[in-house]
């Protein structure tokens, strides 16, 4: 009995001492971002005890996973609300995934917002593009947490920018100059495709900025670090900006061609 | 110098709360000489178990002293010359002859060329030679007491504490297992054996103690013991019909009694095995 | 003039390895070929999916079933050694040599290490295996043309899927598990050394398993209970060993952090086998 207590004061001794690396361990797992959102009782209450006990237990992937493939099938079956609830549920478990932020807001504002507009229940045509707009802005306002939590990568800055250059420039005018304004902010990371740029450029030019476009593409042009560039379109563009400005010879990349 | 040395030995269990002691062993002085086979016998919950877990270490004495060979049985040292099988053992079922040998060779720092020869000596010695790379699960109980008894003898200890080693075993094995006895008695070994099978120890064993609730009750030379001093047993062969009545008569005549006339028996063991020995298809198990 | 019995890791190291091969030879082993197929399977459905997303289903569950089988070994592995030597009496034999038994219990316990780390061993040459052919397939389906990703932007999404695939921070998340596995292992090697029930030692490892992971939330509900939390300090917290998740998404994990963890958990075995030193030490048998 006595070794038993010895015992029992042997483990819980250096435990209480082994306090500060553990609040160190945890500091360092918030600063980090692991591990999602804190299971709290609120948590529990939405997805159920079981399933709060595994995302504690480490599977927290899994289970996001599992809701993910569960909303594929509410896609199939057109219950666009719970496949949303879903998609909203996956990012609450894992807020830093890039792929359920990016997947998610496409599947609304491309499937789901195209599912309710041409759903046969609605009255008008007119209710259907309503129904696809507020679906495209509830991608859009879903899509900006996701930016709040990764500001650090570049992926959904850049689909932001596709969102508006895709979507909301159909019906909103400041569309392509908010699409390049997000590209731009992709650009500014060192991993970021070239096709961003490319994209970048594109949009200048379509929110009426066609100088700055044509500035941009000049420095692609002149930037002969990037071997996986699509050289034949940055000259193309680069050509038909110069004739289409009315840049001077002496300070166009490429001559005029003769008529 | 003694083998094993024991000072007023005592061990009190206790019962958990509130239900006292249990003295399972009573200032057991006990002292086994170098060489000879000493058996320790007693009905169950006599307390040899634990005499035999004291001098091993197994469990902590609550009074006295034990000795191996003049070193305290508390320090793991004592074990370097003493050899132990316990009651009933299985051992690792999924190692084979040789690896479990091996496996005890090596717990006594064992290694090498030095090792293989051993467990080669030891296999022939207990028999189990052609067994030797069949899984210990398909060893027979008489397999098993012999490859524990090899194990006992890896580092060739000085003293060896058998516990039952012919339980459940059948008359060839038993027969085969008290030979090896004897042949290590020959070796100058120490033997100290705990069994239930009276009549083997009485064949094998040099003296006995009887335990009984933890007290040495009887100790001795087992034929001192066993023999009545009072009386007298001739062997007589060849004697004519009427020589019976006249050897009576010398007797009475010499001022004794005759007490009992009657054939010799030998031992349903010794039958046993002759008629064994006698068949023709050998002797012997599937082994 | 008797020579010394010094502490021998030789007898340290027999002692595991024969722990080890027992194991092995118990079958153990077919727990594995269950692992392999939630690793097939985990690969094989889901077509339906883009490639990052097929690839991350990979992961997320061949890492959760190394994790859960690993424990399943390492618990219940664990939790029979010390009974099943008292059973067949190779304990007594085992003692009854010059062997200390701090050497017994250091030997049995690194047996169970050496048993949890040849299996998580196979499982992630298993799930490499998986990842290696799921690679295979997105490549090729994607250069057939079956992912309608532009010509141009080939290459660059080949490199992504193989990015993707073979993200060596996978081995950081593995290897974590692995401390924590050795931790659950050496929690059930103390509770066996005063418990002979496998039962109990199971149970209570599950319990002490629940505790970790329940650090967090019950921090916060007990906050003003310092009984309650002391008691809670004895128990590890385990959650700082899940990595894997933000592992696969792609969060970055840093090898100071990745130490910091392990070197927590090793502390943590180190007092957990001293106490079983402690309780097996004066134990009678």
């Amino acid at each position: 009995m006595r070794t038993k207590i010895l015992a029992a004061l042997v483990v819980v001794g250096p435990a209480l001492l082994l306090a500060p690396v553990e609040r160190r361990i945890q500091a360092e797992r918030k600063h980090l971002k692991y591990g999602g959102i804190p299971v709290t009782r609120q948590v529990r209450e939405v997805i159920g005890q079981g399933t709060a006990m595994a995302l504690l237990a480490g599977f927290r992937g899994v289970v996001a996973d599992f809701l993910w493939i569960q909303s594929q099938t509410f896609w199939e079956k057109r219950e666009w609300l719970r496949q949303y609830r879903n998609i909203e549920l996956v990012t609450l478990l894992q807020p830093q995934s890039v792929l359920f932020w990016d997947v998610g807001q496409w599947h609304m504002a491309w499937n789901i917002a195209y599912g309710a507009r041409t759903d046969p229940a609605n009255r008008t045509e007119a209710a259907g593009i309503k129904r696809e707009r507020e679906w495209q802005e509830r991608a859009r306002e879903f899509l900006q947490r996701g930016i709040e939590n990764i500001p650090h990568r570049y992926n959904l800055y850049f689909a932001m920018g596709w969102l508006y250059w895709q979507k909301f420039s159909k019906w909103q005018p400041e569309a392509y100059a908010r699409a390049a304004e997000y590209f731009g902010r992709a650009l500014a990371f060192p991993d970021a495709p070239l096709s961003i740029g490319r994209l970048y450029a594109h949009a200048l030019e379509k929110a009426g900025r066609k100088r700055d476009a044509y500035a941009y593409w000049k420095m692609l042009w002149e930037n002969k670090n990037q071997p996986h560039q699509a050289w034949n379109v940055v000259e193309r563009e680069v050509k038909r900006l110069e004739n289409e400005l009315k840049i001077p010879e002496n300070e166009r990349v490429f001559l005029p061609s003769r008529p | 110098m003694d083998a094993i040395r024991t000072e007023n030995l005592t061990k009190k269990y206790a019962l958990g709360w509130r239900r006292g002691k249990l003295l399972a062993l009573e200032r057991l002085n006990l002292r086994v000489r170098e060489g000879e086979v000493y058996g320790l016998l007693g009905p169950n919950g006599s307390g040899k178990s634990t005499t035999l877990k004291l001098i091993l270490g197994l469990i902590t004495r609550t009074e006295g002293n034990a000795w191996i060979f003049d070193v305290p049985c508390d320090k793991v040292e004592s074990r370097l010359r003493v050899g132990f099988l316990p009651e009933n053992p299985y051992f690792y079922r999924y190692l084979t002859g040789a690896e479990t040998l091996e496996f005890y060779g090596r717990l006594c720092e064992m290694k090498g060329a030095a090792l293989r020869r051993r467990i080669d000596e030891l296999l022939e010695l207990v028999g189990l030679a052609k067994a030797r790379d069949r899984r210990l699960a398909g060893y027979s109980k008489g397999m098993l007491q012999r490859i524990g008894l090899a194990q006992a003898l890896m580092h060739d200890p000085q003293l060896l504490l058998l516990d039952e080693p012919t339980a459940g075993v059948d008359p060839i094995g038993s027969r085969d297992i008290r030979d090896l006895i004897l042949r290590l008695k020959a070796m100058g070994k120490t033997v100290l054996l705990c069994s239930h099978l009276l009549a083997q120890v009485q064949d094998v064993c040099d003296r006995i103690g009887v335990l009984n609730l933890g007290q040495m009750i009887l100790e001795g030379h087992v034929n001192t013991l066993i023999s009545d001093q009072r009386r007298l047993s001739f062997t007589v062969q060849d004697l004519p019909a009427d020589g019976r009545a006249r050897v009576e008569e010398a007797v009475r005549a010499a001022g004794g009694r005759v007490v009992a006339v009657e054939h010799p028996q030998t031992t349903l063991e010794s039958l046993f095995l002759d008629a064994l020995r006698k068949d023709r298809r050998g002797m012997g198990h599937h082994d | 003039m008797t020579e010394r019995v010094g502490f021998s890791m030789g007898r340290v190291g027999t002692i595991a390895v024969n722990t080890f091969t027992e194991s092995v030879r118990q079958k153990v082993y077919n727990i594995l070929l269950i692992f392999a197929l939630v690793a097939i399977a985990s690969a094989s459905f889901f077509a339906q999916f883009s490639f990052s997303e097929q690839l991350k289903f990979v992961k997320d569950f061949c890492l959760g079933a190394l994790s859960v089988f690993g424990a399943l070994i390492a618990i219940v592995g664990t939790a029979q050694m010390l009974p099943a030597e008292l059973e067949n009496r190779t304990l007594y034999t085992i003692l009854a040599k010059p062997v200390r038994r701090f050497e017994f219990v250091l030997g049995k316990y690194l047996g169970s290490v050496l048993l949890i780390c040849v299996s998580l061993l196979i499982m992630a040459v298993m799930f490499g295996g998986v990842l290696w052919f799921k690679e295979h397939k997105l490549v090729a389906d994607a250069l057939a043309g079956a992912t309608g990703v532009p010509a141009d932007e080939l290459p660059q999404t080949i490199r992504q899927i193989r990015a993707e695939a073979f993200d060596s921070d996978l081995v950081k998340g593995a290897l974590l598990i692995f401390v924590k596995l050795g931790l659950l292992a050496a929690v059930t090697l103390l509770v066996s050394t005063f418990s002979t029930s496998m039962v109990f030692n199971v149970a209570v490892t599950l319990m002490v398993f629940v505790a970790g992971h329940l650090r967090g939330p019950a921090a916060e509900m007990w906050a003003h209970r310092p009984v309650a939390l002391a008691l809670l300090a004895a128990v590890p917290d385990l959650g700082a060993f899940n990595v894997a998740d933000d592992i696969i998404i792609g969060n970055v994990i840093p090898w100071r952090h990745v130490g910091l963890v392990a070197g927590y958990g090793l502390v943590r075995i180190v007092i957990l086998v001293w106490a079983a030193h402690l309780i097996f030490s004066r134990r009678e048998i």
